[in-house]
């Protein structure tokens, strides 16, 4: 555990709160009420790096981005060779390290009013989500349509519905369920015939079977003709093949 | 144009489900630009002296007619109902960025907030508020966004020259925020 130089720093600020290494540098600063122009590096580095370790990364990718600004805050503050007295705020600089710390102080500017442009947004945001106006139109369609420029993220979208598409159709042609098991089928037939006494070869299989589910239910079909538990009768040539029950008192012991 | 133009005009915004272009107003009054733009102002003007409950406004290119910000209140309580759910402050500084810098690619996008961009540019494609608008000629010819007519409407906006300067640090947001009046300050004679 590291002590805290500023005790006013809370301790228990999540990162999520910021968007972002440089919202918690613009937020170090503004609270401690540091001029932007002039970032007092080794102050603003044990302030950040103590957030740092606050803190419990959830995300990988978050912390990375993180700890980018923390490296090159560690830079330069390992380059101020000489112990100064921390009342000092004119912390000299080689003139590489210097460049480098012009460099960050120039972005965290540029983010300072990005985050202010997007705060006005917001409350554009907010004012015009008041109003309310009519979404439909009731008027008859225009004759001739405009065209409207279709941007690459719309065909990209529309290729992404039709892939999405595919897929879904994909698995009842392909990947087809697995096909029942003879008993299983066999029970399933009786099953169909304790309501009536007959029924249709064909209305056994559904609209389009799977091949496998086809000679499942033959096979089932024969095995049952064969315990007697049931026949079948085709009236015509090419005609319906008709199942019918036979009765019980006929059914033989078949195992 | 007579007093017949602005009942006319009141009643294409009236029906429409869009900002109506001052060329389509122009088409359909058979009148010229100007006409058709001074009777757009009067209906403005009318709509506002009388402490109406809609209000004409000028929004991404066009004219449209909706209720007034303040009478939200009611409206949701009329349908019960809670405020859309807004843009997250990762979205509005994107989109902040996209608005002033298009086209830009996404590098700098994320140079500019320090976080990666992806998951919030894929969000604001959606939602039609940018669109790739090209490719920048560098290695790895990344795409390049720009804001759309979709964002306009999102925030009410008249074109983007109505976003305050970038450049301007010493002004807080509270300065350049939205002028509640601003529906009816027709008198500003707008390029």
């Amino acid at each position: 555990m590291t002590t805290l130089e500023t005790p006013s720093a809370p301790l228990t600020v999540r990162l999520e709160e910021f968007e972002g290494p440089l919202d918690l540098l613009l937020h170090l600063a503004r609270t401690q009420e540091i001029d932007l122009a002039r970032l007092p590096i080794r102050r603003i580095t044990d302030q950040y790096l103590a957030y740092l370790e606050a803190v419990e990364f959830r995300h990988l990718e978050t912390a990375g981005e993180f700890l980018v600004l923390a490296a090159t805050l560690i830079y330069l503050k390992s380059r101020l060779l000489l112990p100064q007295p921390e009342a000092d705020e004119t912390e000299a600089l080689d003139e590489e390290a210097e460049a480098l710390r012009r460099e960050l102080e120039a972005r965290l500017a540029a983010y300072a009013r990005i985050k202010a442009l997007g705060a006005w947004l917001g409350e554009r945001e907010a004012w015009e989500a008041q109003v309310h106006v009519r979404d439909w139109n009731e008027l008859p369609e225009p004759d001739s349509l405009p065209l409207e420029a279709v941007s690459l993220w719309d065909l990209a979208e529309a290729y992404r519905r039709f892939l999405a598409r595919l897929a879904e159709e994909e698995p009842v042609r392909e990947v087809g369920p697995e096909p029942p098991s003879l008993l299983g089928r066999m029970a399933e037939i009786l099953g169909q015939l304790e309501h009536s006494w007959y029924v249709f070869f064909t209305a056994l299989l559904g609209a389009s079977p799977p091949r496998a589910e086809v000679v499942v239910t033959l096979l089932a079909l024969l095995e049952l003709v064969r315990l007697r538990q049931v026949r079948a009768v085709q009236r015509e040539p090419f005609g319906e093949i008709v199942i019918e029950r036979l009765p019980r008192a006929e059914v033989s012991d078949g195992t | 144009m007579g007093p017949e133009a602005l009942a006319i005009v009141e009643a294409m915004l009236f029906a429409s489900d869009a900002p109506l272009e001052v060329e389509r107003i122009q088409e359909v009054l058979e009148a010229s630009r100007e006409e058709a733009l001074a009777v757009v102002s009067a209906l403005q003007a009318q709509y506002d002296a009388s402490g109406r409950g809609l209000a004409v406004a000028e929004v991404a290119g066009g004219y449209r007619m909706g209720t007034r910000p303040e009478l939200a209140p009611w409206l949701l309580k009329l349908r019960r109902a809670q405020l859309k759910a807004r843009l997250s402050r990762a979205a509005l500084e994107t989109l902040a960025i996209i608005a002033y810098r298009q086209p830009i690619a996404r590098p700098e996008i994320e140079q500019l907030r320090g976080v990666g961009a992806e998951g919030v540019l894929a969000h604001l494609l959606e939602r039609r508020l940018i669109r790739v608008v090209g490719r920048k000629e560098t290695p790895g010819r990344p795409l390049l966004y720009g804001t759309t007519r979709e964002f306009l409407l999102h925030f009410g906006l008249r074109d983007l020259s109505e976003l305050p300067p970038f450049e301007a640090p010493a002004e807080g947001p509270a300065a350049s925020a939205p002028d509640p009046t601003r529906p009816s300050d027709d008198g500003q004679p707008e390029g």
